[in-house]
């Protein structure tokens, strides 16, 4: 997947999360991967999320898929005598979201130039406001996983998430995309382990469930 | 209130059974029809000769070759296309303080091969312009048939093949294309309005668009068929009844009163009770062409042919016209792609179901498009005059 590629469009937002379809049917961000969403001139504010579940569906509620491979000699068979299943099946997937940059804009002394200066920070939590449907959701570059990651605030926000999937299963996805794209991924899940020690130092269980999925 | 089963379940109870007598009345029935049909000795040529001098109450099918004959489908080729399209459409309401309709025309492309592909989409369109409401007849506006019910219905299935038109001309040259719509070829139901609403729906309508589809043959192969599952026709059932009767010429009104006739060893009986017997999965019957009203007297150069193809678990009727039917090649591919279309499907065509899903139009949506209209009324101050029986009808009260 080439770099801060676009890989679907917003159907749902809240404020702790948000839903997006993918373009095509099975290519979503993996599990644990950061995606983020771009700002806009009316939400200038750049959304980050870790995806914590991916679904493939029939696109209509009401049609369930149904097997169909009994005299096919594969699976990709089946896609080949059915072309319409590509459009009626869509890929969609959940990303929690766990911080956001907000880009300042500054307008120059003159008006006319409508020159803009943008600063732009990293926050490790909720921004003021979810994101819009239809939002574009890119994966992120090895550049800004490094920049997000750089910091462990994100764990919290991980650990005491209360999802479809296991908060510890999560974490230790999320921190096995990150060191993946580290310089050093064993210096890197070290660091996580030991932050994880302080945040889980009442909860040993835990504890040992997240570092037991990121052993390398 | 709710309808009261109950009292339906004890009337349901009393029919049943004179609807096991009457199944095995209809057992004897087919298996004197089938018996006559393969025991015949009558000249072929003679039969279709009484046919053509009978006078019937009821169509009877056009013979070419046989009655009984059937052909296997060929081989599928490598790569091919279906099209296909199919309607629903919000009807007028004249409870409705907005005089309008809209059709929603659905349709799939659907490419088989080595490289497959889809394309499935809908169409709605808003009809609300006093042209739109109304037929009118050429130089007389006192003429003038309000489209809506079956004159709808008729629009709705013109629309259809008008779509059929559009996606043909986007394939490439070279293309083996068979494009498919749900349901009848004749529009039935002109017969019930004056003649110039069937020059406008038909002459001006569907004929052009057939002319068009055959046009396209000159760089393609296409085919056009109309596909009807489970159908009701008797067509071949009434040739049948020409040929056990033994008046010379036939002639219906001179026997009609008698208490019985002979031909009423097939009443009850329909075309597919009898290709259900005669044809192996998968085989077509012979050809035949319908000789109904409306297409003799309407349908010009596209008289409507047909055949019946047997699936699995049903007879369904295939019907298309002539200049799909004399040609060997793309009868052979409409039968070959249908088959495979309804192998592909569970027994009916999977384009055909596709567009189906496409056009669908609910109940819910029907009530969020009037909605709408209304609170687009409402913005622009425009007075919204509900019938009092519509607003009963909302705001139920005790």
């Amino acid at each position: 997947m080439s770099e801060n590629s676009r890989v679907g469009e917003v159907i749902e937002a809240s404020t702790t999360e948000f839903v997006a379809q993918c373009y095509e049917l099975y290519q979503s961000p993996p599990l644990g991967s950061l995606v983020k969403t771009i700002p806009t001139p009316s939400g200038p504010v750049e959304l980050y999320g870790i995806v914590y579940q991916v679904t493939t569906t029939g696109l209509d509620p009401g049609r369930r898929p149904i097997a169909r491979g009994k005299d096919e000699i594969d699976e990709e068979a089946i896609y080949q005598a059915s072309p319409q299943l590509e459009k009626l099946l869509r890929t969609e997937f959940g990303a929690l979201v766990v911080g956001h940059k907000r880009f300042n804009s500054t307008s120059s002394a003159s008006a006319e130039t409508s020159q803009h200066e943008q600063e732009n920070k990293l926050f490790y939590y909720l921004p003021p406001k979810p994101t819009r449907i239809h939002s574009f959701v890119y994966q992120c570059s090895s550049d800004e996983i490094r920049e997000f990651g750089q910091s462990f605030d994100f764990l919290s926000m991980l650990l005491s998430t209360h999802l479809p999937i296991l908060a510890e299963e999560l974490t230790a996805a999320s921190l096995r995309q990150m060191s993946s794209v580290h310089p050093d991924p064993h210096t890197y899940l070290v660091a996580a382990g030991k932050e994880l020690a302080i945040l889980l130092a009442s909860d040993y269980n835990r504890l040992k469930a997240i570092l037991g999925r990121i052993r390398e | 209130m709710a309808l009261d089963l109950t009292k339906v379940a004890t009337q349901v109870g009393g029919i049943l059974p004179r609807l096991k007598t009457r199944r095995e009345k209809h057992k004897e029935r087919l298996q004197s029809a089938l018996d006559f049909l393969r025991n015949s000795t009558e000249d072929f040529a003679r039969l279709k000769a009484k046919i053509n001098a009978s006078k019937t109450t009821w169509p009877v099918a056009g013979l070419f070759e046989g009655l009984e004959q059937s052909h296997p489908a060929l081989p599928l080729p490598t790569e091919f296309t279906i099209i296909a399209s199919d309607g629903s459409q919000i009807d007028v309401d004249r409870h409705q303080s907005f005089q309008c309709y809209l059709i929603n025309i659905g349709s799939v492309a659907l490419h088989y091969g080595p490289h497959p592909n889809a394309v499935l989409e809908s169409r709605p369109r808003l009809y609300a312009e006093d042209k739109d409401l109304m037929i009118t007849a050429p130089g007389r506006n006192t003429q003038e048939e309000p489209i809506k019910g079956a004159l709808l219905d008729i629009k709705r299935s013109v629309e259809e093949c008008h779509r059929l038109v559009e996606l043909a001309e986007e394939l490439p040259p070279g293309s083996s294309i068979l494009a498919l719509l749900d349901g009848s070829l004749t529009l039935w139901g002109l017969t019930a309005y004056p003649n110039f609403v069937a020059d406008i729906l038909l002459r001006k309508g569907l004929l052009t668009y057939l002319d068009q589809l055959r046009e396209l043959n000159k760089d393609r192969q296409l085919a056009l068929a109309s596909h009807i599952s489970l159908p009701g026709s008797k067509d071949v059932v009434n040739a049948v009844r020409v040929a056990v009767c033994p008046d010379e010429p036939v002639n219906c009104a001179c026997c009609s009163s008698l208490p019985e006739q002979a031909c009423d060893i097939v009443t009850g009986l329909l075309d597919r009770d009898l290709f259900a017997n005669l044809l192996a999965p998968g085989e077509r019957s012979e050809l035949f062409f319908s000789q109904s009203k409306v297409v003799k007297e309407h349908y010009g150069e596209h008289p409507i042919y047909f055949f019946y193809l047997r699936l699995n678990d049903e007879i369904a009727r295939v019907e298309l016209p002539r200049w799909v039917a004399q040609d060997d090649g793309l009868l052979n591919l409409t039968h070959t792609l249908i088959l495979n279309q309804c192998n592909r499907g569970h027994g009916y065509p999977v384009a055909l179901s596709e567009a189906h899903e496409q056009a669908v139009v609910t109940a819910k949506d029907r009530g969020n498009f009037w909605q709408h209209i209304e609170s687009l009324l409402v913005n622009e101050h425009l007075p919204t005059v509900n019938s009092s029986k519509s607003f009963s009808k909302r705001t139920r009260w005790i």
